[in-house]
């Protein structure tokens, strides 16, 4: 199965295509029955309907092209819980001949425009900035959001909070001179106290009796104060911008400048909660931060330097004293944004940490976007940055649209056991709902604040079946179904709500040939790589190494074709032969090798593989290697050292970063500027084909790789190498455990070797 | 002795009365010539007595008090170069126990090589860079080159050990309320209009730092840093605990930060124009100012127009008519909340002087709100119900005066008297830090103190007791400066010499002052009881001492010369708004106000208050209201305090140092009317509270008023403004309290005073 051509269609990838249709069965299978939807996909075929979707009486679930349809007497069962549903009097006119969209076979995703609920609003973003940088840091950082705001429409609403010791919230409505109101950094507030503090005590009431209708009434009264539209306080925004200061609190050399990053959150997520009315608008925060959160709440270290700022040792030992605290308050924060629908972007750069750690399910629970780098002058923040604000159309349009209600709808004998990605948890009750809980569980309905056209999040479903069913109807029997129902406000305003139906085959678990065909190694790779972080989150002293190779050895003994206690003989049928490798590069990856990283940047990375879809999260856990040559056109290579060669440039994408590597002769032409010559053409496209490829690579993702251009004894060809199996080096001797591939950065090969080993044994 | 009072008590002819009008007023302010040449300027220091009693026994028989009334920046006020004594080598000579200045009285030994103190009489060596030899009659022979050994008033540049810290600079920072009221009346574009216009003249030059704050329910900051194009206004709302916003920038140099300073105040109306906030938290920014500019101290300035309704110090309606006359009435003069005095004790600590505007409509609880400008040297406006239209040149005025007048920064203020005496009590706006030491965050030329003076022993040395008063301060260039004043007082053993030596305008002033005292710890009637007991007990002792001429004139109060004008200036004191009636005669505010005036005046401005000087307007005759050649201008003739010698023709304008009141009589001349008010009488409305003088109307007349005005004013701390009433008007009323002569409801005329007083005499 082309489970990519498949994804292309709905969003949709399944870790296994065709499920055992019992329990006992479906454990044995050990990677878990799970779906990696993006709700948002661009999917340029799809149909978006002016008209509101028919649901199910019964169970809810919406009209789809699996429905049987009685034409007749105008009459569709629905296929989850097969309840007669009659259609609504306007399709009385519906015919096999004059079919609604919904039921055309091949719009299994389909689009519904909703009627508005709640007056729209013009999207809203708050920008919160750190002042406790350098001049220069504070100077490249107001360049570059000034750039931004150049670009954003001018219905657009602003707002401007800076903090460092104190906070400042910018009256932008404010025109006489500049003003801001001030809120301690040392000081807890509650959302209550600051909307109170900012005169603005009651707007949301206010607000709410206005009449619906017309796009983007004025905001009567001091809710205008703060936050306005572009158009009107452009010149006061910028102005403020200008004239924007580092924080003048004096600094002594044995010390960290008081910044009071959690304080100036929660004074931003109150302005912005009680500026918009809920589901409105895509509203967000952007805080851009170039060090520590050290006063106030959610502090991550102490001021003075001789403290250190928590590493994973320290926090594997719970040697951390600010960590749980801060935590703490960064997730009443996130709570607090995802009950307004609000999301929270971070701009980090700094070569410090910045309690990114902290403030991780802040954005996660959000579903806000992230840019680590180490200084506001970099180009990874600067371009990110500015396609945040960039416009259908343009070059890096991330799609956002905002306030999504995203709801799954299974067949019968299905459970869901929870989500794995960047949404929030949705009190509902759900009759699908599963014993065991994963992830965000306990619902089949999740909040997704903020939504970008590659957002996926990750379902993890229960076989309920038991082998021994009651023979129902034939179709139940042999195909399930999912739906995915998300209801939001599209990046153009309407009100939108995109449902994917799927199907697939139900099968007897015992049939293990059949049922490994359905196995897509890609999905998963993502989904164990987004469940073994998430493991190593939730779980004291959770192994993930340990419990990834268990989990490949248990799946290489069941799937595998071997004879007992013959290593020679073992052999991975095709559906699973790359899943080894990926399990390889994964735990060799920095998402399950935490200790060269510190919290801040495992967090990162982690939130990146939660957001993206599958084929952007393989590229993260299994870097690809495109080597560029004369012979011909290019062509992908092992991650290997072995793929190094004198005469070859290598493309490495390693999602974060993309490096053009040179090998030696190709380094010393281009040094010798062969390729300005005009009869080395040939060479020229080879040096140019994959800078090409680069740019490419960075024009669609977010957020921006960094590019690096180096040489084979460069310093920086160490990007590269790092992320190659190191095939050349000694093979490792160390004895073995029982079931775990002992290694510490063995090759690939005496990897395999080891699975081998480990799953033919009795 | 004594000059004969009025005949029969019953059939007093008021006529007779002594009266201080005119010339009479001016020789009656004039003190007595000091005891030796050599002495400061009364106007600098002045006895009440100029005589000490020999022993405590005489003093005992003198009921009135014995002081000196001390102005110790009147050089600045009359225009006067102080000599300065030059840092030199020898550093500062004083003497070695009681730490007395060098002054013209000491006594020389040893051929020069020692001094005898005379304040402690302790004999002390002279450094050898001070040595001077002297002549034959025993005085150096450098003494005429050296101002502190031949004058009484000299100033010491003051070396390194006489400071803590180095010189400040000046600091003016204003904290204005821009709640409604404040916006609405004006208040706000009227003092950021003033405060503007005075930029230039701000004492100080290039160091003089400035700074803002403005309040309504919340605060805001102005951040005014050199280099931003715009100041910043940064917003607290937090009251119960306020911060500051900013480490620097809130309080910043004039010169550098000008141009956003002008910004500001330009800005400053428009920028809270269309308030509706009517909450006024004017504790916390109090606390909020103090914060920003306790590091350095100077002068903050509280414009208040709203009543204060948020936060620490806000404000009670306790005036209470029924406490009057109990026990609670003192405390209605009192501040209510500790949070004031607590304020005012640390502003006094780190050298700030605060000075209130109180603009409001309503009950502000002045007594409260006095406090913090009662302890650290500060002034008291008042301006009830303040309107732009009406107001606004006073507090233009006011403010400009204020800021622009020679200051004295950081400044403490020590007085001695001679062995055997000592100071028992200190009377004035300041905060007493130690036994005798004055903490005077600023001082100026408008402040005087009173001190009364005391036997520290039975018996003192005949000859010349001595007082010196010394002020150490930094002025508005940065330089640490004492200035000295010292005053030789004969001793007498006689009370005839005390009463010669009495100087009723010093004793007014000591008398108001006591007064105030009083007030806040005794009821109105027991202070007025007070200033009555005291000169009739004073003329009763005068009375036992002349006990033939009173034999002989049973029938008639005997004073002595110099008890001339006392009884009408202490019936003045009486009749005036700090101490007269109750609980409805005066607002309770007015009252406060007017106390803190008394407290902080000289003998003349006192004196004023207590029997305001009135002109007669319509006589056209002699040169007054025209500016000679030496630019002085001539005053009308002088007419008493009565509503009898006001002719129904006549134009009087009354001045009380605090207000004038022009007073038009019912038949007044159609033509002066035209000439000042551009109308004829019949077209004057009755009701002329929006009448003017000012600006005048360029007739002959017109010039002469406005001419005249600006004369009185000059100088003066408060801009007084002129009210007319029209005779008989529904106005008049309010001003008959200044006829101090008449008689009213609740006190007494003149001559029922005159009787009541020798009736007191007389008894028992
Ligand atoms: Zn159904
Ligand atoms: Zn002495």
């Amino acid at each position: 199965m082309d489970f990519a051509a498949l994804e292309d269609i709905d969003g949709v990838r399944l870790t296994w295509n065709i499920w055992p249709n019992s329990k006992l069965e479906a454990t044995k299978c050990v990677i878990p029955f799970a779906s990696i939807y993006t709700p948002n996909k661009r999917l340029p075929t799809m149909p978006v309907l002016p008209y509101e979707p028919i649901p199910c009486k019964q169970c809810n679930a919406i009209l789809n092209p699996y429905a049987r349809v009685d034409f007749y007497s105008k009459v569709w069962i629905c296929p989850f819980c097969h309840s007669r549903n009659h259609f609504p009097a306007h399709y009385q006119g519906i015919s096999d001949t004059n079919m609604p969209a919904e039921l055309y076979p091949n719009y299994c995703t389909i689009e519904y425009t909703l009627p508005k609920t709640v007056a729209p609003h013009p999207p809203a973003y708050v920008f919160l900035i750190d002042t406790c940088v350098s001049e220069d840091e504070l100077g490249a950082c107001k360049t570059a959001i000034m750039q931004a705001i150049q670009t954003l429409p001018e219905y657009a609403y602003v707002g401007l909070v800076t903090f460092g010791t104190h906070v400042h919230v910018y009256e932008l409505g404010f025109t006489e001179c500049s003003k801001c109101f001030v809120f301690r950094g040392s000081k807890e507030y509650t959302s209550q106290q600051i909307v109170e503090q900012l005169g603005m005590r009651g707007g949301q009431q206010q607000r709410a009796g206005q009449p619906a209708g017309g796009p983007a009434g004025p905001a009567p009264g001091p809710q205008r104060r703060f936050l306005m539209p572009l158009g009107e306080c452009e010149f006061t925004l910028t102005t403020a911008l200008e004239e924007l200061q580092k924080d003048s609190y004096p600094v002594v050399a044995t010390h960290r400048p008081a910044r009071c990053t959690g304080t100036a959150m929660q004074v931003a997520a109150s302005l912005l909660g009680a500026s918009v009315p809920i589901g409105s608008c895509a509203a967000r925060i952007l805080l851009f931060v170039g060090g520590p959160c050290t006063e106030g709440s959610g502090k991550v270290v102490n001021r003075e330097l001789t403290e250190e700022i928590r590493s994973h040792k320290d926090l594997a030992k719970d040697g951390a004293p600010h960590f749980r605290k801060g935590k703490k308050f960064y997730d009443g924060l996130a709570q607090e944004l995802v009950a307004h629908g609000h999301s929270l972007d971070i701009f980090a750069c700094a070569l410090d940490q910045i309690g990114m750690a902290e403030m991780k399910d802040a954005v996660m629970l959000t579903g806000g976007l992230t840019v680590q780098t180490d200084t506001f002058h970099n180009v990874v923040f600067r371009d990110s940055l500015k396609r945040l604000f960039a416009r259908d159309g343009e070059d890096g349009f991330l799609g956002l649209s905002s306030n999504a209600t995203f709801e799954v709808i299974p067949s019968r004998d299905i459970k869901v056991a929870g989500m794995l990605g960047q949404a929030a948890r949705v009190d509902k009750k759900s009759p699908y709902v599963a014993d065991v809980e994963v992830g965000l569980g306990g619902t089949t309905t999740w909040k997704l604040c903020s939504l970008d056209s590659e957002t996926s999040v990750a379902l993890l479903y229960e076989i309920t079946a038991t082998a021994n069913r009651e023979a129902g109807d034939a179709q139940s029997n042999q195909q399930f179904f999912l739906q995915f129902i998300t209801r939001y406000l599209h990046w153009t305003g309407e009100l939108r709500c995109r449902v994917t139906t799927v199907t697939r085959r139900w099968i007897d678990g015992t049939q293990i040939g059949e049922v490994i065909t359905g196995f897509d190694q890609e999905a998963a790779a993502v989904l164990m790589a987004r469940l073994a972080t998430h493991k190593m989150e939730t779980e004291e002293d959770f192994d993930a190494t340990r419990w990834l190779d268990r989990a490949l050895i248990r799946l290489a003994q069941r799937f595998g074709d071997y004879r007992k206690d013959d290593p020679q003989s073992f052999n991975l049928r095709p559906e699973l032969s790359f899943y080894p490798q990926f399990m390889f590069n994964l735990r060799r990856s920095q998402f399950v090798q935490v200790f060269g990283n510190s919290p801040d940047e495992t967090a990162y990375y982690r939130m990146a593989l939660f957001r993206v879809a599958v084929p952007d999260a393989m590229v993260m856990i299994q870097p690809q290697l495109t080597a560029y040559h004369f012979n011909g056109p290019p062509e992908p290579v092992l991650l290997d050292v072995s793929s190094i060669l004198p005469e070859r440039v290598l493309l490495l994408d390693a999602y974060f970063y993309v490096v053009v590597f040179h090998g030696t002769t190709i380094a010393q032409w281009r040094k010798a500027e062969y390729h300005l010559q005009p009869e080395h053409v040939a060479f020229a496209q080879v040096l140019a084909a994959p800078q090409a490829e680069a740019k490419e690579i960075v024009r669609r993702r977010f957020p921006v790789p960094k590019i690096v251009d180096c040489d084979h004894n460069g310093s920086q060809a160490r990007f590269l190498l790092v992320k190659l199996n190191p095939s050349s080096t000694y093979t490792s001797a160390t004895p073995m455990s029982a079931e775990v591939i002992n290694t510490d950065d063995v090759s690939l090969a005496t990897f395999t070797e080891h699975l081998k080993r480990l799953a033919v044994q009795s | 002795l004594g000059a004969a009072g009025p005949g029969q008590p019953e059939g007093v002819d008021p006529a007779t009365l002594p009266r201080p009008v005119g010339e009479a007023l001016e020789r009656a302010l004039v003190a007595h010539s000091p005891g030796d040449p050599a002495n400061c300027s009364p106007d600098n220091m002045r006895m009440t007595i100029n005589a000490i009693p020999v022993s405590t026994a005489l003093k005992a028989r003198m009921p009135l008090p014995l002081g000196v009334v001390v102005h110790p920046m009147a050089d600045e006020f009359y225009g006067r170069q102080v000599p300065v004594v030059q840092l030199s080598s020898a550093g500062i000579v004083r003497c070695r126990r009681c730490r007395t200045y060098m002054n013209p009285f000491i006594q020389w030994t040893d051929a020069g090589r020692r001094f005898k103190c005379n304040v402690c009489a302790m004999l002390n060596e002279i450094p050898v860079e001070y040595f001077s030899s002297l002549d034959q009659n025993g005085r150096r022979r450098d003494a005429d080159e050296r101002p502190e050994l031949s004058q009484g008033t000299v100033e010491y540049v003051a070396p390194a050990d006489y400071m803590v810290r180095p010189p400040m600079p000046p600091v003016y920072f204003f904290c204005i309320d821009v709640s409604y009221a404040a916006v609405a009346s004006g208040a706000v574009a009227t003092t950021a209009a003033a405060i503007k216009a005075c930029l230039d003249q701000l004492p100080g030059d290039e160091r003089t730092l400035v700074g803002f704050l403005t309040f309504d329910s919340s605060l805001h900051f102005y951040n005014l840093k050199a280099s931003l194009t715009q100041p910043q206004m940064l917003v607290v709302t937090e009251l119960d605990d306020p911060f500051v916003p900013l480490p620097d920038d809130l309080l910043v140099n004039l010169r550098e930060s000008r141009q956003v300073v002008e910004a500001l105040l330009d800005a400053l109306p428009n920028n809270f124009a269309g308030t509706s906030v009517v909450e006024s938290a004017m504790g916390p920014a109090l606390q909020a100012a103090f914060m920003v500019s306790s590091h350095i101290g100077g002068k903050l300035l509280l414009f208040q127009s709203s009543v204060p309704s948020l936060g620490v110090g806000r404000v009670k309606n306790r005036e209470n008519p029924s406490a009057y006359g109990t026990e609670r009435e003192p405390g209605l003069r009192n501040p209510d909340d500790p949070f004031f005095k607590r304020y005012a004790a640390e502003c006094s600590r780190v050298q700030i002087t605060v000075d209130v505007f109180a603009m409001s409509m309503q009950y502000t609880d002045l007594a409260s709100l006095a406090a913090i400008p009662r302890y650290t040297c500060g002034e008291l406006y008042y301006y009830p119900g303040f309107m732009a239209a009406r107001d606004g040149a006073k507090l233009t005025a006011e403010i400009t005066h204020n800021l622009t007048r020679p200051t004295a920064w950081e400044a403490v203020m020590r007085v001695r008297c001679s062995k055997g005496l000592r100071i028992s009590s200190f009377h004035g706006h300041f905060f007493n830090r130690s036994t005798d030491l004055l903490a005077l965050p600023t001082c100026d030329p408008d402040k005087a103190f009173a001190m009364e003076i005391a036997h520290e022993e039975g018996v003192v040395q005949p000859g010349f007791a001595y007082v010196q008063c010394a002020l150490l301060y930094t002025n508005s260039n940065g330089e640490r400066r004492i200035r000295v004043h010292t005053m030789a007082v004969p001793i007498v053993s006689e009370l005839a010499d005390m009463f010669a030596a009495t100087d009723a305008g010093a004793m007014t002033a000591m008398m108001a002052k006591l007064s105030v005292e009083k007030y806040l710890s005794s009821r109105l009637d027991e202070t007025r009881q007070l200033l009555h007991s005291r000169l009739s007990g004073a003329l009763k002792e005068f009375r036992i001492m002349n006990a033939n001429a009173a034999l002989r004139t049973p029938n008639k109060l005997i004073f002595p010369e110099t008890y001339k004008y006392l009884p009408i200036w202490t019936l003045g004191l009486m009749k005036c708004a700090a101490f007269r009636g109750g609980a409805k005669d005066v607002n309770a505010d007015e009252r406060i106000a007017v106390g803190h005036f008394l407290m902080a005046g000289g003998v003349e401005a006192v004196a004023r208050l207590a029997y305001p000087t009135a002109y007669a307007l319509h006589d056209p005759s002699g040169p007054w209201g025209m500016e000679q050649q030496d630019g002085s201008v001539p005053v009308p003739v002088g007419v008493p305090l009565s509503a009898a010698v006001l002719q129904d023709g006549g134009v009087y304008l009354i001045d009380t140092g605090r207000v004038f009141v022009l007073w038009l009589g019912r038949s007044m001349s159609p033509q002066w009317c035209v000439e000042v008010f551009g109308t004829d009488p019949l077209s004057l409305p009755q009701d002329t509270s929006a009448v003017t003088v000012e600006p005048g109307r360029d007739t002959p007349m017109s010039n002469r008023v406005t001419t005249l005005l600006r004369a009185l004013r000059a100088g003066r701390p408060l801009h007084q403004q002129v009210f007319v009433v029209r005779q008989g008007s529904p106005l008049e009323p309010h001003v008959l309290p200044y006829l101090v002569e008449d008689r009213s409801p609740s006190t007494q005329s003149y001559t029922d005073y005159m009787v009541s007083l020798h009736k007191a005499v007389l008894a028992k």
